[in-house]
């Protein structure tokens, strides 16, 4: 694999990308969500909603806010369409007709689309810390961002790479983003039940099938590294994502969405690397 | 000869549909027609040269290597224009040219003098900074040739190129693909304007049902396919007097005279060649010969007839 025609084709998806305009529009919804509620607070002068010992972490709202859902979704839009609108544009077998092998393709569309995503966090984490010190004042703690973008990135994966792994298997854009949200949504909503269920019942049980629910780690791995590093006051704001950790550490929930972001990864390359590259879909 | 494509017995097994045994061997230097109704395989046969499909079974190489094992390697000299191209519609001609460049291995930057002079070639040299969306039909055929000659490559494979072009387009291309294989390219051409196939191929190869019914030159087809060939001799004036008509008649091989109206239509057998008889006698009696050849629908009629005999 060369890494030259990687990052050509990494360049091509994430212009491709960033070239759809429901991409665009979940990308400014993604912003709007995490830098709005400081400009909220700022325009209803109600302040007082925010005590004084929590002002200088309001930057956390903006970084958390939009994790649980809306990069989920980016993720999720960004990747269903990586593969499947190539399909269906019929522009991947003169993509794949040059000397490229497959692996290359694959991956600097993998990578294109992922580095997308990334820009898209940074940007929101970016503008979220501008946002909160302009309205809150200095903002403290600033040393964990870097880790927590990270292991956000992380998490990003998962989903990412499933929703791409539907596009290759699937061809189909609006379908592979369909199905993909929907594992999504559903492990969402059955992880809020289980997590209800163990609140009201103390079973492990519940907490160990939570545990292996797609969303958990995702959920998870930004929770666990940051909560311990701010005062338990601040832990009122972590909870705006509607997230609750439910791997027992950073390196559980690390080891659970490697595992299901490679999953996908191979069952994708695996079968795109067998099958036909089909001609136009429509 | 060099053999720059090698296909035996290659067989695409789709479920419903199979397309093969199919064979085909083309040297360098050939300009090969492609024919075949549609659905026949040609589009089927040139992803599999393109290691895009898998055959299910047989042999298929591109210049002499494995285009789905050796990908890289085989495809590295080969340039591909797809039938009804949809380009990325987000990208300039430019970029896309650049793209291909890059996937090339080409630095870009270096390349760019080549992807001017390309445009150029291909007619659309002020169309570079468009948007792929806004070009018409037949610009983006003809950016789809562009993007295939990206590299220089010795082996250029078409799928149907001249669809959409406009006459002053088709005779550019024709001259540019006759430039190719001067300079020592091979071109594999699929096409439905049989008159196009005629005027710039140097050998047929015909799909039909999946299978190829014909391989070889365009006047072996010809031979093959009709029982007999029809020669036009165009006269000043064109009304012929009866003598002529009944002297042609009368030439070995020939076998029938009609009035035409530039002249007389002569059936002829398909093994004799009574063009040199014919002109001796139009030229002794007197008449003015402004033209003599075989009728333009020939290779129409022989294609017709080669798909209808292997309907049946």
């Amino acid at each position: 694999m060369r890494p030259s025609r990687v990052l050509t084709f990494a360049e091509y998806e994430a212009r491709r990308a960033v070239a759809r305009k429901k991409v665009l529009a979940l990308v400014a919804l993604t912003i709007l969500i995490g830098v709005a509620p400081y400009y909220l607070l700022d325009a209803v002068h109600d302040t007082s909603l925010i005590t004084p010992p929590l002002r200088p972490y309001m930057w956390v709202v903006g970084v958390f806010l939009p994790q649980a859902f809306f990069v989920q979704f980016t993720a999720l839009l960004i990747a269903a369409g990586s593969m499947s609108e190539e399909y269906e544009q019929g522009t991947a077998e003169i993509l794949l007709s040059k000397p490229v092998s497959r692996d290359e393709y694959f991956f600097g569309k993998y990578l294109g689309g992922y580095a997308l995503l990334v820009v898209i966090m940074a940007l929101d984490a970016t503008l979220s810390l501008t946002s909160a010190t302009f309205v809150f004042g200095a903002q403290a703690q600033l040393g964990v961002l870097p880790g927590i973008l990270l292991t956000q990135c992380l998490a990003a994966t998962v989903f990412y790479s499933v929703a791409f792994m539907f596009g290759e298997l699937m061809r189909r854009s609006s379908l592979s983003y369909i199905v993909s949200a929907s594992v999504f949504l559903t492990s969402e909503i059955i992880g809020g039940i289980l997590n209800f269920l163990y609140a009201l019942t103390g079973s492990g049980i519940y907490r160990s099938v939570n545990l292996y629910l797609p969303t958990s780690p995702v959920d998870s791995l930004p929770l666990l590294l940051a909560e311990p590093k701010f005062p338990s006051t601040v832990s009122t704001i972590f909870r705006l994502g509607l997230a609750t950790p439910v791997e027992p550490s950073v390196l559980a929930s690390g080891l659970l969405v490697a595992a299901y972001a490679v999953t996908a990864v191979l069952i994708a390359l695996a079968y795109f690397s067998r099958m036909d590259v089909s001609k136009r879909v429509t | 000869m060099e053999q720059v494509v090698s296909i035996q017995q290659a067989v695409k097994d789709y479920g419903p549909k199979v397309i093969g045994p199919v064979d085909l061997a083309v040297e360098k230097g050939e300009i090969v027609g492609f024919l075949g109704p549609n659905g026949s395989g040609k589009s089927t046969t040139i992803r599999m040269l393109l290691g895009l499909i898998r055959p299910t079974s047989g042999v298929v190489r591109l210049m002499q290597l494995d285009p789905l094992e050796q990908h890289v390697k085989a495809l590295e000299n080969v340039g591909y224009s797809p039938e009804l191209p949809n380009l990325q519609s987000f990208l300039s001609p430019k970029e896309l040219l650049r793209l291909t460049a890059r996937e090339l291995g080409l630095q870009w930057k270096g390349a760019d003098p080549q992807l001017a002079a390309l445009l150029e070639k291909v007619g659309l040299a002020q169309y570079g900074d468009y948007k792929i969306a806004k070009l018409s039909k037949g610009m983006v055929q003809r950016l789809s040739v562009a993007q295939s000659m990206v590299g220089s490559p010795k082996v250029l494979i078409l799928d149907e190129p001249m669809i959409g072009i406009d006459p002053a387009g088709v005779v550019q291309f024709r001259s540019i693909f006759r430039e190719f294989v001067k300079e020592g390219g091979t071109i594999i051409m699929s096409s439905h304007i049989l008159s196009e196939v005629e005027s710039l191929c140097t050998s047929l190869a015909v799909i039909h049902s999946g299978k190829m019914v014909f391989r070889g030159g365009i006047d072996g087809f010809i031979r093959q396919t009709l029982s007999s060939r029809s020669i036009l001799v165009e006269l000043d004036p064109p009304a012929a007097d009866p003598s002529l008509v009944q002297r042609v008649s009368s030439v070995s091989g020939v076998r029938r005279v009609s009035p035409a109206p530039e002249g007389l239509l002569v059936e002829a057998e398909k093994d004799s060649d009574p063009r040199a008889e014919i002109a001796k006698i139009v030229v002794t009696s007197g008449g003015s010969l402004m033209g003599l050849r075989y009728s333009r629908s020939e290779l129409d009629e022989a294609y017709i007839a080669a798909i209808r005999g292997t309907a049946q």
